[in-house]
């Protein structure tokens, strides 16, 4: 059998350490991301600014989770938990009607596989006269709900998502949460 | 003119690379990157079939000019093109698969020790150049590790660093268009395909990853190959080029300027000059110089035959220049016909590796090359142009290149508008 030579060792460590190195970046930072936790408190007694002005009263019970947040002047998003249960808001430049935005929406969720629009879109509302249309979805061993409106030329995209029990104990809050969306200069 | 320049290597068979242990632990990684990519590649072909196959096609057909261009730089002692290849694979297949994970999870730890304001505004310009320009680097120190003896000039290491960051050019906007597509929430279009071409193959592309992987290279060639400067001096070198990759990806990242200069096609230019300018121009001029120092120890190795049957005055002062080489076949052109001008190509390319032969000392190497240099000035005392030198501009190439100017400037123009700058 032949014996490996000092330089071949070398050249072996050299490639070991490159792959270690790989290695440290694709799980490594990973894992030291997962250890720390994402979420943070926040305020359920004030408005909560998303981005472009957008804001919303989380609902009762919430966290921030800081790993889906992403303020902007144009453009946001947040990620509140309630428990396992995800609400998300995205707000981004858009210049079709509330119809176009809900299509759009609804194709971006079936366009994930597993996943399927469930029922009929109904119009809902904020308490500062935003109109706006919800619907449901269904993904594997989950459920979701949806929401999307049209403001001043951004579209405000609600996604929830859980399982079905802890969807039903969280959805009241997020509705009331929903519902308190207003953009910037709109009426109290 | 020090012999650090070029530390010639004998020649070596890209068939021993499978006694180097190192070429099995990058073949492992180039397979565990092709089977991670494939995976991402089945998802975007069963969600967005149309979109996906005119992503790959544009931007493979963007790659074309970038991969000769590249590969064109080092004329003389040209890399073997299985380890163009493979750097290319690395920066598309390796790199990719790392740089995905790794910069979601430093941008998601920017958000946590910092906050999600911070990470809005800065996330992307410290996640994705961090760990991307490390996982880019390690392509070239890959090759150094397989191949050393094919890394002996700096050049060298800017061919294999912009061959790696090319092909993480093409792997990433073909992955950011089809993003595009999922974002538009139209089904499976192409339009948001055509807008991310023209935004990241046109407007971004030239400062993109290709010029920073360059950069790197440069560092990682200049550690490799300048012995005479001790240890810690080539390793500072190094460091300090790859941060130089790094800072100049931050500043195309960052906020700064996010708002623009205003509004209109004018003032989207501006923006990409002043945060894209700088770095091109300085790494341009690090190209060039290191390019014209390997190209002059060349022409002087071929100074030294003092035979112009193998090579003229004449000729010596054009071999070292990419311009004055094209100017001599223009010239053959214009005197002899198409042949003559092929014949120069063939004549050039021999003289060039005859210089890589006699930098080597192999005699019997030089002396086969020696015997093609003759065939080729034979063939051309046949077409009645027996040197191969450049002539004074003409108006047809100069109005030319004025024509292709506009021309791409037009380009840029109508691109910058349909984005929305006008």
């Amino acid at each position: 059998m032949a014996r490996i030579t000092r330089r071949q060792l070398m050249n072996l460590l050299g490639a070991l350490g490159v792959a270690a190195s790989l290695a440290g970046l694709a799980f490594g930072l990973p894992a030291i991301d997962r250890s720390l936790s994402s979420e943070r408190a926040v305020r359920t007694d004030e408005p909560y600014l998303i981005g472009a002005g957008v804001t919303v009263v989380p609902p009762a019970g919430a966290a921030l989770d800081v790993t889906g947040t992403r303020p902007g002047d144009g453009e946001g998003t947040v990620l509140f938990r309630l428990g396992p249960v995800r609400y998300a808001i995205v707000v981004r430049p858009f210049d079709g009607d509330l119809d176009a935005a809900a299509e759009r929406l609804r194709q971006r969720i079936v366009d994930t596989t597993g996943y399927q629009v469930t029922g009929v879109q109904l119009e809902v509302s904020t308490a500062g006269g935003l109109a706006g249309l919800q619907g449901g979805y269904t993904a594997p061993g989950r459920g979701g709900r949806y929401a999307v409106f049209v403001a001043d030329g951004h579209t405000i995209e609600v996604t929830i998502s859980g399982n079905d029990l802890d969807l039903g104990r969280s959805l009241p809050q997020i509705e009331a949460s929903t519902r308190t969306l207003r953009r910037a200069g709109e009426p109290q | 003119m020090t012999t650090s320049v070029v530390r010639p290597a004998r020649r070596s068979r890209l068939s021993a690379l499978v006694r180097v242990p190192a070429f099995w632990v990058v073949l492992t990684l180039l397979v565990a990157g092709t089977v991670r990519m494939a995976q991402m590649t089945g998802h975007f072909l069963t969600a967005y079939p149309k979109a996906t196959a005119t992503a790959v096609l544009l931007f493979a057909l963007l790659a074309v000019p970038f991969w000769w261009f590249v590969a064109e730089l080092d004329f003389i002692e040209p890399e073997p093109a299985e380890l163009l290849v493979l750097a290319f694979a690395w920066g598309g297949l390796v790199a990719t698969t790392v740089s995905i994970p790794g910069g979601v999870a430093l941008d998601n730890l920017v958000a946590k020790l910092g906050s999600p304001t911070l990470a809005a505004d800065w996330g992307a310009a410290l996640a994705g150049p961090t760990v991307e320009e490390i996982a880019k680097t390690l392509g070239v120190v890959a090759i150094v590790l397989i191949a050393r003896a094919q890394v002996n000039s700096v050049l060298d290491g800017v061919v294999y660093g912009a061959m790696v960051g090319l092909g993480f050019q093409i792997a990433e906007d073909i992955v950011f268009a089809v993003g595009a597509v999922a974002l538009a929430g139209q089904g499976d279009q192409v339009q948001p395909v055509i807008a991310t071409f023209l935004l990241r193959g046109f407007l971004a592309g030239v400062w993109s990853h290709t010029l920073f992987g360059a950069l790197a290279g440069a560092g990682i060639g200049y550690l490799v190959v300048s012995r005479e400067s001790g240890r810690p001096h080539r390793v500072a070198v190094a460091v300090l080029a790859v941060i130089g990759a790094w800072a100049s990806h931050v500043l195309w990242n960052s906020p700064l300027l996010i708002d623009g200069l205003g509004n209109g096609a004018l003032a989207l230019l501006g923006v990409l000059l002043i945060k894209g300018l700088p770095p091109l121009l300085l790494i341009l001029l690090l190209v060039r110089r290191v390019h014209d120092r390997e190209a002059d120890y060349y022409v002087e190795r071929l100074a030294t035959l003092a035979d112009p049957r193998l090579i003229t005055p004449g000729e010596l002062a054009v071999l070292g220049s990419g311009s004055r080489r094209a100017a001599a076949r223009r010239l053959a052109r214009a005197e002899a016909g198409r042949a003559a001008s092929t014949a120069v190509r063939r004549l050039q390319r021999a003289q060039a590796r005859l210089a890589v032969e006699l930098s080597r000392a192999d005699p019997e190497a030089a002396a086969s090359r020696e015997a093609a240099v003759r065939e080729q000035r034979a063939v051309l005392l046949r077409l009645g142009h027996p040197e191969a030198v450049a002539g004074p501009v003409s108006w047809r190439h100069r109005a030319s290149t004025v024509a292709t100017t506009a021309v791409a400037i037009a380009v840029l123009w109508v691109a910058l508008s349909a984005l929305g700058g006008a």
